[in-house]
């Protein structure tokens, strides 16, 4: 008897021990996985997008609340309020705690604070230092200086994005972006991000061309190491493609043929060409008034020169900075510049595409003085 | 003497099993550690559209008729510009109707180039290997014919690309027939752990993930660098991987490309998975290892990671032979001249650190996934664990075997399919959107698609 008492309640613990399994795959037995979202696209503008679609929705099915105006409807979603306005226009230190949609232009003061996002259909303008939670313009959108946005901006027209505004999410438009330092955002993406101090003149280059080490190298060149770059170091890895075993810092302008695998520093002169991709497993940094045709992918930190032009895709496991006259743009996509780590972007920097960073992008200016000494045209 | 060398040889392998088991258990608390705790240098995310080369996918077929219509749509669907596009489904000697559905598809998309094979060596690396040759892709990617890959799925593999070092890329596959049977629910939680924290952590760490054979890819160039796919593999993306380490390309992860599979609903089925896997993995093992550690491109930790990753199996059988020591000194009066409980204590104690590292790697994934309820069934992971250990050795024995006699092995196995046919309408999965597909080249805005007006 006292075996069949401790078989049972041995068996009872056995299966308390599986017993919440059990009830597991009870629940489970039968059912599909639906995790997956079979139809999700990448969109770079996809939440001023997915705002529009709601609020479209919602203004066409919902009924106007009781109290609206011909000057001002509301509508009632659930615990939310939605005003709609032709022309709005806020005074100084105004908050908001609704969902604000403006059929024609929306203007405010300094200081406001709107708690919920905005929809303007025409053109938009915000005063210094007021906070947004998002916002979505059909026209222009103006920021004006340390604004704060807690989430997203989009707009069709031209976003500027006042000095030392804030955004912590990401900044689309559909047309350009003017980014003024000190402002920061996590990514932007435009046909044009435009840094302040934009010069379009091109940059002046050497009249006196040294050596140019080609690599790979050309049959008859020295099999010496020279100008930093040493043949003994460089290896085939097959499909056309080289890998160079420790830094390779090349003091020469530099023509590069093939895709390069650098297992350690990379640094080329200034107006070196390099016409295909380049990985490096520690850091990159590329001469002034270099062109730069292949994709640039580094594990550590990336620098670009001034009035490096490239057009391709930079990818910085650590920071990136892309110095005074940089240009980025190609022919048929965007280019982009991806960092780990903070992006910085100094003066007249123009770019048509996407620059974004784990961390954050920053504008921040360049002193005049600095450029005298230091830009390829002294 | 006898019994006193029996006991010495049962405390050695008993030593041995612990030292082995301790470094993949050490190794495995690592990764699930370094999961939750470092960041990812190396993801693409960002980058998705943004790099866009020709591709080539290839669809391996074998009389997958009640398939092959989910896997074609899915992949007309895809938000890849078309005209950067090529498909190729191989269809390998089918006998059913799976010609006949490829047609219709390559009738109505020009993209769509069908390869059909008659004869010849069977198996997916053979057909692979015929149907390269007129492929115009930079890149290949792989789809089994059962998977279903989401709108965003080719630009997502295609991404890593921008890394000239980058020569293959792995997705991540997650089961969709959790619940069909308590196996494919417990293999759900393996796939979990495998993808979500074991293959993203040693990305992350900076050693070379492994490449699948499907819902993946690899670099034209460096396939034909290695020689291409190789035949004779049971496990060409095993092989393939190793192949491209040893040359210096990397295989990327991308834990973000899902897409769906269906796992073996039966323990038959799975065994004979297994079986390949094992026979494939081992092999890789004895080809690759001299050159592993010779390797002047990799350093000391990716080597030992590398050496772990294939010799994973062989694992089964220390364990086992363990166990088996165990019993010996258990039964043996003789060799109790240890105090019997601390010995106990140690044994027990030495099993729970090495087995909660597993556990730990399937928590890790079902809470970055947020599946907690299926985390629940992982007590009943003993029961893989008991089924997998009977195969793995099983399939070891075979092919030790085989390789000392110098006999066949097993032949190519295709996995059973359970998933009924669905004329493309992605049975019990979430639906694509019909009608025309997107082609824009630059999709990156919101354009007038369908479903999303402004």
């Amino acid at each position: 008897m006292l075996f069949l008492l401790y078989s049972v309640l041995f068996l009872a613990l056995f299966y308390v021990h599986f017993s919440l399994a059990h009830r597991a795959w009870i629940t489970i037995r039968g059912k599909r996985s639906s995790e997956l979202d079979m139809s999700y696209v990448r969109l770079e503008d996809y939440f001023g997008q997915s705002f529009r679609r709601k609020l479209k929705t919602w203004l066409s099915t919902l009924p106007a609340a009781s109290n609206s105006t011909a000057n001002l409807r509301v509508y009632h979603h659930g615990q939310e309020r939605i005003f709609v306005a032709p022309t709005v226009q806020y005074p100084s230190g105004r908050v908001e705690k609704e969902i604000l949609v403006a059929e024609g232009t929306f203007a405010c003061g300094n200081n406001c604070d709107f708690r919920r996002e905005v929809m303007v259909h025409g053109d938009c303008s915000i005063g210094e230092g007021t906070s947004l939670q998002a916002i979505a313009a059909d026209g222009a959108l103006s920021l004006g200086e340390a604004v704060t946005i807690r989430r997203w901006v989009d707009a069709a027209g031209k976003l500027t994005i006042g000095a030392d505004t804030a955004i912590s999410s990401r900044a689309t438009s559909r047309t350009a972006i003017e980014f003024l330092p000190g402002a920061y955002a996590q990514s932007l993406f435009a046909p044009e991000i435009a840094t302040e101090g934009r010069n379009d003149d091109s940059p002046e280059l050497s009249t006196k061309i040294g050596p140019v080490l080609q690599i790979p190298h050309r049959p008859g060149d020295s099999p010496q190491a020279q100008h930093g770059f040493d043949p003994q170091k460089l290896f085939s890895m097959g499909g056309g493609t080289y890998a160079y075993e420790g830094d390779l810092d090349v003091t020469t302008p530099l023509h590069l043929r093939a895709p390069l695998v650098v297992r350690g520093h990379f640094s080329c002169a200034k107006e070196s060409l390099l016409e295909a991709d380049i990985k490096a497993h520690r850091n990159i940094t590329i001469g002034p008034a270099s062109v730069v045709k292949g994709n640039l992918v580094c594990d550590g930190n990336m620098l670009l020169k001034p009035d490096v032009y490239f057009q391709s895709i930079l990818q910085a496991g650590g920071t990136m900075r892309l110095s005074f006259g940089v240009r980025g743009l190609r022919e048929k996509l965007p280019v982009a510049a991806h960092a780990t780590g903070a992006l910085t972007l100094e003066s007249n920097i123009v770019i048509n595409g996407k620059v974004s960073s784990a961390h954050r992008v920053i504008a921040i200016s360049t002193p005049l003085a600095w450029l005298q000494t230091n830009s390829a045209r002294a | 003497m006898a019994i006193t060398a029996l006991i010495i040889f049962s405390w050695t392998l008993i030593g041995i099993a612990m030292i082995v088991l301790s470094a993949y258990a050490v190794r495995h608390y690592y990764l699930a550690y370094s999961r939750m705790r470092i960041a990812h240098p190396r993801e693409t995310n960002e980058l998705v559209g943004f790099v866009m080369p020709r591709i080539t996918v290839f669809v391996p077929m074998h009389n997958e008729e009640r398939v092959a219509r989910d896997v074609l749509q899915a992949l007309v669907d895809c938000d890849y510009d078309w005209e950067l596009l090529e498909v190729i489904p191989v269809n390998d000697r089918s006998t059913d109707g799976t010609r006949a559905i490829v047609d219709d598809f390559a009738r109505r998309y020009p993209f769509i180039k069908p390869y059909h094979r008659s004869e010849g060596v069977g198996g997916k690396p053979a057909a692979l290997v015929e149907a390269t040759v007129n492929a115009t892709g930079e890149i290949y990617l792989m789809f089994d014919a059962d998977y279903v890959p989401g709108r965003a799925v080719l630009k997502m593999l295609t991404a890593p690309f921008l890394d000239p070092e980058i020569g293959a890329v792995m997705g991540r596959v997650v089961p969709h027939n959790i619940g069909d049977s308590l196996l494919s629910g417990l293999l759900s939680l393996e796939r979990s752990a495998g993808y979500q924290s074991v293959q993203q952590a040693r990305f992350n760490l900076g050693f070379t993930a492994q490449f699948g054979g499907t819902v993946g890819g690899v670099r034209a160039a460096a396939l034909r660098a290695v020689g291409g796919w190789n035949p004779e593999s049971l496990t060409e993306d095993t092989d393939l991987t190793f192949a491209l380490l040893l040359s210096g390309w990397r295989t990327a992860y991308v834990n973000r490309a899902e897409c769906y599979e269906e796992v073996p609903q039966d323990w038959n089925v799975r065994r004979r998975q297994l079986s390949r896997w094992v026979t494939g993995h081992t092999e890789c093992l004895h080809n690759y290892w001299p050159d592993l550690v010779r390797a002047r491109f990799l350093t000391r930790g990716e080597k030992w990671d590398a050496i772990f990753l294939l010799a994973m199996y062989l694992t089964a059988p220390i364990i086992v032979l363990g166990w088996l020591a165990s019993l010996v000194l258990f039964f043996v009066p003789e060799a109790h001249a240890v105090p019997v409980l601390p010995f106990a204590m140690l044994i027990i104690g030495y099993q729970l650190f090495s087995n909660q590292a597993t556990f730990l790697e399937i928590g890790v994934a079902t809470l970055l996934d947020g599946t907690r309820l299926r985390a629940l069934l992982m007590p009943l992971s003993l029961l893989n664990f008991f089924a997998n250990t009977g195969a793995i050795c099983n399939a070891l024995r075979k092919f030790y075997w085989n390789r000392f006699w110098g006999s066949g092995g097993d032949g190519w196995y295709k996995t059973h399919r359970t998933r009924p046919g669905s004329d493309g309408k992605g049975f019990g999965l979430n639906q694509a959107p019909t009608g025309a597909a997107r082609q824009s080249l630059n999709g990156l805005y919101h354009a007038n698609s369908e479903g999303m007006g402004d």
